[in-house]
């Protein structure tokens, strides 16, 4: 064979080639599948969030938003604990950003409100003097798109094995279960249940009255995305 | 003489003409600037060196032939001297493997760094200065820290003024308003968990009259003789908030003003009232939070 070999330069590279190839991956692979691993305390999207993630992709808020601490004093003091590689773990995609012309969102649900970011989607600059966020108005009327949630929580579930219907281990001891729907009309009515608990503590009479008809608003599934960033 | 000297000698004069050029002839800063000497002979030294060197080499190239012992061993026609290892070359070969062990062990520069290892160190260092720079800050120094975390994280739902933007948070500028108190006579209150494990829960009072008598007994401050003072008492407020709505520690808090310990003790559990729900605020550390609770109690004074 190695005789063979030394007279073909051409195949003696690609063996080269793979013998290299794989020592890399022995070496990396493990190391990185270790930490692309959910960390403790990060829960898969629920169908609602999941929607409400949507909107955040479709109204492109990753343009002036990042979602990525990085582990500076000034950052974590205003952000909260610096990003870990775990946590995006059922982002797909990852909405890191590229530029802050807002704060980075990563971990806003710690420290924001359905009632804050019911004002603030409304009339930024109401809440916050000078901001230059636009208002986002028809979030309040545009229905959120519960169908391509729920199939992307099928797809994600089948080909990822993302953990729903299963319990996941929480920071404090407890374990969680996200649900996903059995069918289609299982789903809205699980999105409908989490929008009934964010709609409650919203002012917008719209909003609760197209909750109580069983829509789901799109301003309802973004803030119910929002409020899961921690 | 050899054409190659020639032409060496020749290339070695045209790159110290450039180089003198390059510099700017002699009046170009030779003159006296030991500096700028050290630097024009250091670059004639190089060129000199470089031009024989090679030449030299070249030489050997053209004019030496093989000779020696050869080794037993043969590859294809190819042979191989039996020369001793140079010095040199040896004596380097033992220093990298020494050097190598090193690097490998100690010198490697991962090793010693860490992304996070930096910003722990940042946090550590920042956090002892706080501690020995603000150990016992008071008064007016301590208000002026808590207005400047007010500006920081509380302005977004407050508002600058503290006065709740037209009623989208609490306005902090009195202690609490006719509609929170009316929420929690409804609904109880559970916020502040820690420093009040038991809770309230909805109170007996349901006749409007006497909801609004105790409204009005707590919004314009406990005044005495006000007719709200026996709706107060009856309702069961006095049992857990003091009969002037002083609180008691570790059952109610104050009703008749801010103090530190009440917005501390909201800071730390956050808040679901009648206007919305506030966030716990666990970033802020003791002392921050003993500030913010200093300056709201000094917006109401």
């Amino acid at each position: 064979m190695f005789h063979w070999l030394e007279k073909h330069p051409f195949f003696f590279a690609v063996g080269v080639f793979l013998a290299i190839s794989f020592a890399g991956l022995v070496e990396i692979l493990p190391n990185f599948a270790q930490a692309a691993r959910p960390v403790i305390g990060t829960a898969p999207y629920s169908t609602l969030e999941l929607a409400g993630r949507h909107v955040y992709i479709k109204n492109s808020c990753n343009a002036c938003h990042s979602q990525l601490v990085r582990p500076f004093k000034s950052e974590t003091d205003r952000y909260g604990h610096y990003s870990l590689s775990g946590e995006y773990a059922y982002d797909r995609p990852f909405l890191w950003g590229s530029k802050r012309t807002g704060p980075d969102l990563m971990r806003v649900g710690n420290y924001r409100t359905t009632d804050w970011h019911e004002n603030h989607m409304k009339n930024p600059a109401s809440v916050v003097p000078g901001s230059i966020m636009p208002a986002y108005r028809w979030m309040f009327t545009n229905s959120a798109d519960i169908d391509t949630a729920y199939a992307e929580q099928l797809t994600v579930a089948q080909f990822f094995s993302v953990p729903y219907n299963e319990p996941v281990p929480m920071k404090d001891g407890s374990s969680k279960v996200v649900k996903m729907g059995k069918s289609i009309a299982d789903a809205k009515a699980i999105a409908l249940e989490e929008a009934k608990v964010i709609a409650e503590d919203m002012k917008d009479q719209d909003v609760k009255d197209a909750v109580a008809r069983g829509e789901i608003p799109e301003i309802v599934a973004i803030i119910a995305y929002l409020n899961s960033l921690k | 003489m050899n054409k190659l000297y020639l032409w060496g000698i020749i290339f070695t004069a045209f790159m110290l003409l450039l180089t003198y050029l390059s510099v700017g002839g002699s009046e170009g800063g030779l003159n006296g600037d030991i500096v700028n000497m050290l630097a024009v002979t250091g670059a004639i030294a190089l060129v000199v060196i470089t031009v024989f060197v090679v030449i030299k080499y070249v030489r050997q190239m053209q004019v030496d032939s093989a000779s020696g012992e050869l080794a037993q061993d043969n590859w294809d026609g190819i042979g191989e001297y039996l020369n001793e290892v140079p010095t040199g070359w040896a004596v380097m070969f033992f220093l990298l493997i020494v050097w190598g062990m090193w690097y490998f062990t100690i010198g490697y520069p991962l090793n010693a760094y860490s992304q996070i290892g930096e910003y722990n160190e940042d946090v550590a260092v920042h956090n002892a200065k706080f501690e020995t720079q603000y150990k016992d800050i008071k008064g007016e120094k301590l208000v002026e820290m808590g207005e400047s975390v007010f500006l920081a994280e509380c302005k977004v739902c407050h508002g600058i003024n503290a006065d709740g933007i037209d009623g989208k948070a609490a306005n902090l500028n009195k202690r609490i308003e006719a509609v929170a108190i009316k929420h929690a006579i409804a609904n109880g209150a559970n916020n502040m968990k820690t420093d009040f494990p038991g809770g309230m829960p909805p109170m007996m009072l349901s006749d409007p009259a006497q909801i609004d008598a105790v409204v009005g007994y707590i919004t314009s401050g406990f005044p005495e003789g006000h007719k709200g003072a026996e709706a107060f008492a009856m309702g069961g407020c006095t049992g857990c908030h003091g009969e002037k709505g002083e609180g008691m520690p570790f059952v109610g808090p104050k009703l008749n003003g801010f103090d530190v310990a009440t917005v501390a003790s909201i800071l730390k559990d956050g808040k679901k009232g009648a206007i919305g729900t506030m966030p716990k605020f666990e970033k802020l550390n003791d002392k921050q939070k003993e500030a913010v609770g200093a300056y709201i109690t000094s917006l109401s004074k």
